[in-house]
């Protein structure tokens, strides 16, 4: 984080666990992608992790930290908040995420992801209730996420290097790019900063995070009770994921991996 | 005019004789599907015994899936430098880290099913059959299979959860446990045991 900012060491703390908490453990959320051969379309098995000993270092404090605070309350967010409450809380993130969504799908030169994201906002904000329903969603205007990292890699960025950043979890060079640049560009945090109500852009920081985590307590808790080495499985996952994000989740994007026949 | 006629009946046998050895995305869908629900018909039964459970999920693994093709890609290139009694145990304790893994997922369903969407082709004999698994307690869950077809059958040979590939991520973890370890696939063959024992 230190190594893209200049600012303040309050601030740059302050957005550092925001983001932490929004992005806390979250396997999926941004990062790295890409070590594909570009012959083949293979995903190919080696990421490029040159700071390995202090990524595992900084991953094993991050873990540790997400059994004692992070998954206990993302569990209870789970269990006890009704589901439909649940859903009406990510659909209201997700729509305050749409100016987002908007400038990234224009700067990946995709106009119609734009204009589904347009149209998205305009109707849940409206018939939705200030975009607690996904009124678009539930009429074929699906989410699509999108952020400046993924507008990078469509630019042609690589990955740069893997990343575990303390309490934030995986990401990528490039992707650190991406995220410190949105929310400094963010106008929530803009007007919300100039107003005097900062706290109002945590909460929706922190409320997306927990929400994020809830969604990966299964998968979080079945990757750590079977993979051989946590570490590399998520490393592994998180970068597949990215390039599926990069790729708009197309599913005729050569993302499959290119399986050979063994016995001919 | 014979000729001609030996080529009408030439081409009308292949169009007959053809569909028979040849899957389609419709079988390749058919199959997921009947994988989909005997896995969950008959292995998220909460009384079946541990023991019971992971028959029966070693018995589907073995009928469905490509478990050879699996366990070769999934030790990537160090499957070369493996001996041929390193790489038999490897795949005897690769397909024991499987069933024990999806034995003790499938014990903690239930209410899932399985809802086939599209299949297309892909590459010479391969086939993506997108599915969802639907859930009473959270949203749906994407998953895609990756089905080959071979000598006459189909059978999986890789599975993308939301996009994230178990072979690849297992290949990835492989090649870690491997490296860390000064690159000996001896290592990789010692963890498996542990955790086959523990």
């Amino acid at each position: 984080m230190t190594r893209c900012t200049t600012q303040p060491a309050k601030k740059i703390l302050s957005l550092t666990l925001a983001i932490a908490i929004t992005l806390g453990a979250t396997v999926t959320a941004t990062g790295c992608a890409r070590s594909v051969d570009p012959h083949t379309g293979m995903k190919t098995s080696s990421i490029n992790d040159p700071l390995e000993p202090v990524n595992r270092a900084v991953f094993t404090f991050n873990n540790a930290l997400d059994i004692v605070l992070i998954e206990p309350v993302a569990y209870v967010y789970s269990t006890f908040v009704p589901p439909f409450a649940q859903t009406g809380i990510r659909n209201f993130m997700r729509n305050l995420r749409s100016p987002f969504l908007v400038a990234n799908s224009l700067l990946q030169g995709n106009i119609n992801g734009a204009g589904v994201a347009t149209a998205r906002f305009l109707i849940n904000t409206t018939a939705g209730i200030g975009g607690l329903v996904d009124v678009a969603g539930m009429n074929g205007l699906a989410y699509q996420q999108e952020d400046l990292g993924q507008t990078l890699a469509v630019w042609g960025m690589g990955d740069g290097f893997y990343l575990v950043l303390p309490v934030i979890g995986p990401s990528s060079a490039r992707d650190i790019i991406g995220t410190t640049a949105e929310a400094y560009g963010d106008p929530l945090r803009i007007w919300t900063h100039k107003t005097g109500r900062d706290w109002v852009y945590y909460t929706r920081n922190a409320v997306e995070g927990l929400d994020n985590r809830a969604q990966l307590l299964d998968a979080i808790a079945d990757l750590r009770r079977n993979s051989l080495d946590y570490y590399a499985a998520v490393r592994s996952a998180y970068a597949q994921k990215r390039r599926a994000l990069i790729h708009n989740e197309n599913p005729d994007a050569p993302t499959t991996p290119v399986i050979p026949d063994y016995d001919e | 005019m014979l000729n001609r006629l030996a080529l009408i009946a030439f081409s009308c046998l292949l169009f007959i004789t053809a569909p028979a050895g040849a899957a389609d995305t419709a079988s390749a869908m058919a199959f997921v599907q009947s994988l989909g629900d005997t896995a969950l018909s008959s292995l998220t039964d909460k009384s079946l015994p541990p023991k019971a459970r992971e028959d029966r999920t070693r018995n589907l693994l073995r009928k469905y899936f490509d478990i050879k093709t699996i366990g070769r890609f999934a030790l990537g290139t160090h499957w070369k430098t493996a001996t041929s009694a390193e790489q038999s145990e490897y795949m005897g304790l690769f397909e024991d880290m499987i069933v024990s893994t999806y034995a003790s997922r499938f014990g903690e369903y239930s209410g899932q099913s399985l809802e086939v969407g599209k299949s297309r082709p892909i590459g010479k004999r391969d086939f993506i059959v997108n599915s969802k698994i639907l859930q009473t307690d959270g949203p749906p869950v994407n998953v895609d299979w990756q089905v080959r077809h071979k000598n006459g059958k189909l059978k999986v040979i890789d599975v993308q959860v939301e996009n994230v590939s178990m072979l690849i991520t297992q290949r990835n973890e492989f090649a870690a446990v491997i490296q860390r370890n000064g690159g000996e696939v001896s290592s990789l063959l010692e963890t498996l045991r542990k955790r086959k024992g523990g």
